[in-house]
């Protein structure tokens, strides 16, 4: 059977949620691979839930907020900025590749934006393959 | 923790989800999962029947959390929560999953959507386990109101206030109240004296017993959250004065654009270019003339004057055409025998009364030259005695030819902006401005008035270009609003925000400079910083930041989204 | 069973020593350990050997000190064979309770490992191709060795454990703490870490706390410090914030940052990231470039975060590529 990615989305309240929710009243078809975790805010999204989705063997991770300047909360999306170029960094250290870990901006209106981020990061996930998290796990206790 | 019981209801909507999702092996799927006790499908778990299976069952089955796999909770949360609560159970027990926006009509492949469906449902399953019982509470609302600036917007609003005998305190920067409307002498269209709606309306407020007049001050701090602020305002003198007060309505107006920017206008070169306010202070002395003294025979008024252009700023300011067309009526009034042409754009003639008084205008016999946006004329001397007049040389679209208008005054139609000091202002509110430095309004269509600071208004041309009625209208809006809360006496506080564990706090004040509602304060002699759950609104940011794990965004743990995020996978 | 001397083992996995010294480092309460207990097993300090141990019967040991990772099968084994012959089995020392140091080899694989210590590197005889292996046969003899791990494991990936000790070493004040409420029975619930305050550093330093706004990191030595401000203000990471106190802030008091050993408060699972969402929330900047370069300051940020703690993360160790 085909690889099917398994992707986690974190998505805000007041911009992304309700885009995607836009695609679905607009009908818009997009890959079923992303599966959404609602939060108010982006600002709420821990660098340990990304580290905890991949942990658990998501394939990818997707954060969408609002675009800059536009954060319900006023400045919630910056502060997700800077903990997921911090994020970045270290999970660059920790081998996993850098297309599975993906902030995006999608505002309110912006239904077909949504589905068109998810299948590209479908595709793009699928050719990476599927997370060797539990894989390398089950090897490492193997070893012993 | 003793074993939860929860119920899954899946809601077919119709065929809007059955017709993708296999809600039988949704539910099927459910009570396969731990701690559900009953698990169903109906067609519209929204209508009266849907919502009474869900009450019944949780008394039936002695449900203590309820999951609900069906359209978006942007839809139906608070409809459920409703049901849920009927049914005995505190209302912040419900997780629903959104098997239909973000599922059934976006995918095509029912074997995928229904895998999906089930996973989402599995991660409510999993996440409603950790809900704890949530209470909305309240806390007393004090009846007295900040206004800053005390311009047209800023005494309406003081005066519709205090008229309904609650206390204010108008804080203005100025020597004196009035703003812009005070250096003006007619208003359009109407012709209506400047001067004598100023003086009725300072003349009320400065004898008003309920409004406390601050002159040459300034709002330099301001705690607390909606019902209960703490500015603090420095006085004339350089005292601080600290107040307490349950609403703040921002009306710090505008200033005008600076014309010399336009170079070609030569504002600041030639003597005889002059603003639309320097028109006023000659228009209220009684007396047009050249700078040389002598009386004008040309009079050219060019509108958008670093308004609607690529260069300065892309919006109108709203009021200049009208007003572009006051001159006109009360330059041929004060000179009979002078041409005056008005140099224009567009003639946005919006407002009642305003078309009549364009055509009114025309009638006096003033010219219309009109001009293409980002295609300004060029204003230069006629010849090299800087008293021989000038010469305006532009395209006119109508007739698509090069002309050269002679005159002895120019008068600059200067557009709006934002006020050199609103992002100080800004900030101190806690409000937000738009890309253009206009503060931003809760809702660009259904609240106008309100910030999503709550508490905080905004009236008048601080929020955008506007006119005279307008900013009453807006002032007005504000004030009625924040009567309505006093007459309710108590602000409801959401039963959804963030809290610090105090037997966790080390006083790190990671947390205080984060959030954008000011809602953090830190106690110096506990030496642990704590959330005003008033002010606060949830957003998480604290929580996501601290380092101790110390503060509990309610309503959305780290328990709960861990448990979602296992759940989903 | 009156006036029976508490049995206790003292145990190393991959450990440097430290932990030792600082038992030892309570200077002449060891001796009054040594009234009350019967030490069975301290490899570094006394003469037990392994058949000892096996010869015990389960739960023949009140107490057992872990400390060190468990990075090989030897390890491994005698952590199970402590588990079963001891009542209670403490991870004591950063290294057993998180992985410590040794657990950074996470971030690298078993082939880097014995390729850059025997094959390449400088002070090796050049030509050298022997790489060390748990099975080798020379004159007709065999000879078996531990096997080296893919990657190192705190003891409860390992064992059941029943307290942590925390610390890199742990205080010595703490370790007369612990062994008091061991030897008279005052414990808390199991799985409790003892010895170490529920609440951050930030707590017990003395250090003055404001705004936390900060547009620029420092290495300690590269700027003269305040020594009554906060680091992390000064721009110095220091993981204090996000890391349990009761060592004393020896550290900071040093005007050394917190290295975070003392590992995570009780609400975190993951201290690093707990740490990196800190960092970056208080980064001074809204500008993505600005934000790059700001922590670009920071030469190691996994280093930073998670010193102590990678076989304790939600991650664990590096994947291999």
């Amino acid at each position: 059977m085909a690889f099917e990615p398994r992707i986690v989305g974190f998505l805000c309240n007041w911009c992304s949620y309700t885009g995607a929710d836009l695609a679905g009243t607009s009908r818009i078809k997009y890959a079923p691979n992303v599966r959404v975790i609602r939060v108010m805010c982006t600002a709420r999204i821990e660098p340990t839930f990304v580290l905890k989705a991949l942990s658990e063997g998501a394939d990818g991770a997707l954060i969408c907020g609002c675009h800059p300047g536009d954060c319900h909360y006023v400045e919630g999306n910056y502060k997700t900025m800077r903990r997921f170029a911090a994020l970045k960094r270290v999970l660059r250290t920790y081998g996993i590749e850098e297309e599975r870990v993906r902030l995006e901006w999608v505002s309110a209106s912006e239904g077909a934006r949504f589905a068109e981020i998810v299948n590209d990061m479908t595709e793009r996930t699928r050719k990476l393959g599927p997370s060797r998290v539990k894989v390398q796990r089950a090897a490492d206790t193997a070893a012993r | 923790m003793a074993e939860e019981r929860i119920g899954v209801f899946v809601c077919n909507c119709g065929t809007n989800i059955a017709k993708m999702v296999d809600g039988a092996a949704v539910v099927k799927a459910a009570t396969e999962m731990p701690g559900v006790e009953v698990a169903c499908a109906y067609k519209y778990m929204c209508s009266n029947p849907g919502q009474e299976l869900i009450t019944r069952d949780i008394r039936d089955h002695g449900l203590s959390r309820v999951v609900v796999a069906a359209c978006s909770p942007r839809m139906h949360e608070g409809t459920f929560r409703k049901a849920v609560e009927r049914g005995g159970i505190n209302p912040y027990f419900l997780e629903m999953a959104n098997i239909r926006e973000q599922c059934s009509w976006v995918h095509d492949d029912p074997a995928a959507a229904t895998e999906k469906a089930t996973a989402l449902t599995r991660a409510s399953v999993q996440r409603v386990t950790h809900h704890q019982p949530l209470e909305k509470r309240s806390v007393p609302m004090c009846p007295a109101t900040l206004v800053i600036g005390g311009g047209i917007a800023g005494l309406t609003a003081a005066l519709e206030l205090a008229d309904a005998d609650q206390q204010v305190y108008l804080v203005e920067r100025q020597a004196q109240l009035g703003g812009n409307v005070a250096r003006l002498d007619l208003t359009a269209p109407y012709l209506d004296s400047a001067r004598d709606l100023l003086r009725d309306r300072v003349t009320r407020v400065t004898r008003h017993p309920g409004i406390q007049v601050l002159l040459e001050s300034q709002v330099v701090g301001l705690q607390g959250f909606v019902g209960n602020f703490r500015p603090t305002v420095k006085i004339g003198t350089g005292e601080l004065l600290h107040l307490e007060v349950g609403s703040v309505v921002v009306c710090t107006g505008y200033q005008e654009f600076d014309a010399t920017r336009v170079r070609q206008y030569g504002y600041g070169r030639l003597p005889d270019v002059i603003t639309s306010f320097e028109l006023e202070a000659m228009l209220r002395r009684g007396k047009v003339e050249t700078r040389a003294g002598k009386t004008p025979r040309h009079v050219a008024v060019v509108h958008c004057v670093g308004s609607r252009s690529r260069e300065f700023h892309p919006y109108c300011s709203r009021v200049c055409c009208m007003t572009g067309l006051k001159y006109a009526n009360e330059i041929k009034s004060a000179i009979p025998e002078a041409y005056v042409s008005n140099l224009y754009v567009d003639m946005s003639a919006f407002g009642k009364g305003c078309e009549d008084f364009y055509k009114r205008t025309a009638e006096a016999r003033t010219i219309f030259l009109m001009y293409e946006k980002n295609q300004a004329p060029e204003i230069r001397l006629a010849g090299t005695d800087p008293e021989g007049g000038m010469l305006i040389a532009m395209k006119e679209r109508l007739s698509g030819e090069e002309i050269e208008i002679p005159s002895d005054l120019v008068v600059l139609m200067v557009g709006m902006e934002p006020r050199r000091d609103s992002d100080e202002v800004a900030r101190l509110v806690n409000i937000s401005r738009d890309k253009d430095g206009w503060f931003i309004e809760s809702h660009p269509k259904l609240d106008p008035v309100a910030t999503t600071t709550d508490g905080v208004f905004i009236a008048g041309a601080c929020q955008a270009p506007k006119d005279i009625p307008d900013s009453v209208a807006q002032a007005r809006a504000a004030a009625a609003r924040i009567l309505a809360k006093i007459h309710q006496g108590m602000i409801a506080v959401d039963a959804v925000y963030a809290e610090v564990l105090e037997a966790h706090c080390s006083g790190c004040r990671v947390c205080n400079e984060l959030c954008p509602y000011t809602a953090i304060e830190y106690d110096e002699v506990a030496r642990r910083s704590h959330i005003i759950s008033a002010a606060c609104k949830a957003c998480g940011c604290c929580a996501a930041a601290c380092p101790s794990g110390a503060i509990q965004a309610r309503h959305f743990t780290d328990q709960q989204i861990f448990a979602q995020i296992e759940g989903v996978l | 069973m009156a006036d029976r001397k508490l049995q206790i083992a003292i145990y190393w996995g991959a450990a440097c020593g430290g932990c030792d010294v600082a038992i030892l480092d309570t200077n002449e309460f060891i001796l009054d350990v040594a009234a009350l207990a019967d030490i069975r097993l301290w490899p570094i300090a006394t003469d037990g050997k392994y058949r000892d141990v096996e010869a015990m019967a389960d739960e023949e040991l009140d107490l057992t000190l872990f400390h060190g990772a468990v990075r090989n099968s030897e390890n491994e084994k005698i952590a199970r064979m402590l588990r079963a012959k001891s009542k209670l089995l403490v991870a004591f020392g950063s290294c057993a309770h998180l992985g410590g140091i040794p657990g950074l080899a996470n971030l690298v694989d078993l082939d880097q490992i014995l390729e850059t210590a025997y094959l390449s590197n400088p002070s090796l005889e050049p030509g050298n191709v022997t790489v060390p292996s748990s099975h080798s046969e020379a004159n007709g003899h065999a000879l078996e060795i531990p096997r080296l791990y893919p990657r190192a494991y705190k003891l409860d990936q390992i064992v059941d454990v029943d307290y942590y000790v925390p610390g890199c070493p742990p205080a010595p004040a703490q370790v007369k703490g612990v062994l008091l409420a061991i030897a008279t029975g005052a414990l808390p619930a199991k799985g409790s870490v003892v010895g170490a305050s529920d609440r951050a550093m930030c707590d017990e330093c003395g250090r003055h706390k404001s705004e936390k706004l900060v547009k620029q990191f420092f290495r300690p030595w590269q700027i003269i410090q305040d020594p009554d401000e906060c680091l992390l203000e000064q721009g110095i990471p220091c993981v204090g914030s996000a890391t349990r106190s009761g060592c004393g802030v020896r550290c900071p008091n040093s005007g050394m940052p917190c290295r975070g050993c003392y590992g995570p408060l009780p609400n975190v699972k993951d201290q690093g990231a707990r740490f990196l969402s800190a960092l970056a929330s208080i980064i001074d900047s809204r500008d993505p470039e600005e934000i790059e370069m700001i922590l670009d300051g920071i030469p190691d940020l996994m280093g930073l975060a998670y010193r102590f703690g990678l076989p304790a993360s939600l991650l664990q160790r590096r994947l291999p590529s």
